[in-house]
């Protein structure tokens, strides 16, 4: 399966298939709606306004573990894209600050590597709704990359 | 235990996840996240995405907040979780959550989480978490007061 995964990104890069193919091969990434916006090789994460991923009914606002799937998730394809021998990253700890509502609106996530590792990578993400300069969330989470033990 | 549950039916996406009420006390709260296909991360294990063990997590959090504050009713936001993932839950089976608020003071709550697969609740969890929630007033109609 890891080669059918580096294939699908191999050929992503080529052109031949679409980023959003590797969202879509994640079941919960199809569960939460999450779309890709590709721009060059500048990726930003999208989480389409949907009412399935409301927590606050009467604001309404969405669910903070939607939004915070949505960025794990985010940071999960970008790592996934900068690794050599792709092999889907598993979550170490994932840590969120809420500084705003979400609101019940589109949601817009970028990720930032903060350190690659051979076996750990740390990654910084940022969410948002208005505006870029505006998040309603930032994210900061570590995967482990490799268990080889050396 | 009732007003948690009726409350988690108004939370269209942690009713959608399927999430469950166990148990409610005013020490803390039980809640159970199921096993599904669609809520899979990874493909080729079929292992359960962090992203759904978290939001069942914030949300056992949140009613942790709720059962320490009854009968009194507070909306209390995230400010900030943090989860650690020990170790992968077996694929197919359910996840269960125990939250608890070990601290509340005027404007915040501080909560701790633990998770396990279901039937392992004594053994080594899944999960850990920590977690501080801000308090909302609500006056008679339900608006925010402060």
């Amino acid at each position: 399966m890891t080669d059918s995964l580096k294939a699908l990104i191999e050929a992503c890069r080529n052109g031949e298939a679409n980023y959003q193919d590797l969202v879509d091969r994640v079941p919960y990434a199809r569960f939460l709606g999450i779309e890709l916006l590709v721009q060059g090789e500048e990726l930003t994460f999208i989480l389409p306004r949907n009412e399935n991923n409301i927590g606050n009914p009467t604001l309404p606002a969405l669910h903070g573990g939607a939004v915070a799937g949505f960025m794990e998730q985010a940071a999960i394809i970008f790592i996934l894209l900068e690794m050599g021998e792709p092999k889907v990253p598993k979550t170490i700890d994932f840590t969120i600050d809420y500084l705003r509502a979400g609101l019940f609106r589109d949601t817009f996530a970028e990720c930032r590597i903060t350190r690659l590792g051979r076996r750990i990578a740390n990654v910084h993400i940022s969410a948002w709704q208005k505006r870029r300069e505006e998040p309603i969330t930032i994210a900061r989470a570590h995967f482990l990359l490799s268990e080889e033990n050396n | 235990m009732d007003v948690c549950n009726r409350s988690l039916e108004t939370v269209r996406h942690s009713r959608n996840l399927g999430m469950e009420v166990l148990s409610a006390e005013e020490d803390g709260v039980r809640v159970r996240l199921p096993w599904r296909e669609d809520l899979v991360g990874n493909p080729d294990t079929g292992v359960l995405h962090g992203g759904a063990i978290f939001a069942m997590m914030d949300q056992a959090g949140g009613m942790a907040n709720s059962c320490r504050l009854y009968p009194n009713f507070e909306i209390t936001p995230t400010i900030d979780f943090r989860v650690d993932h020990l170790h992968a839950p077996t694929p197919g089976k359910a996840v269960i959550c125990y939250a608890s608020c070990y601290r509340l003071t005027p404007n915040v709550t501080f909560v701790r989480l633990t998770t396990w697969e279901e039937g392992e609740e004594e053994g080594e969890p899944v999960a850990t978490g920590l977690a501080t929630y801000t308090r909302m007033k609500l006056d008679k109609n339900g608006r925010v007061v402060s």
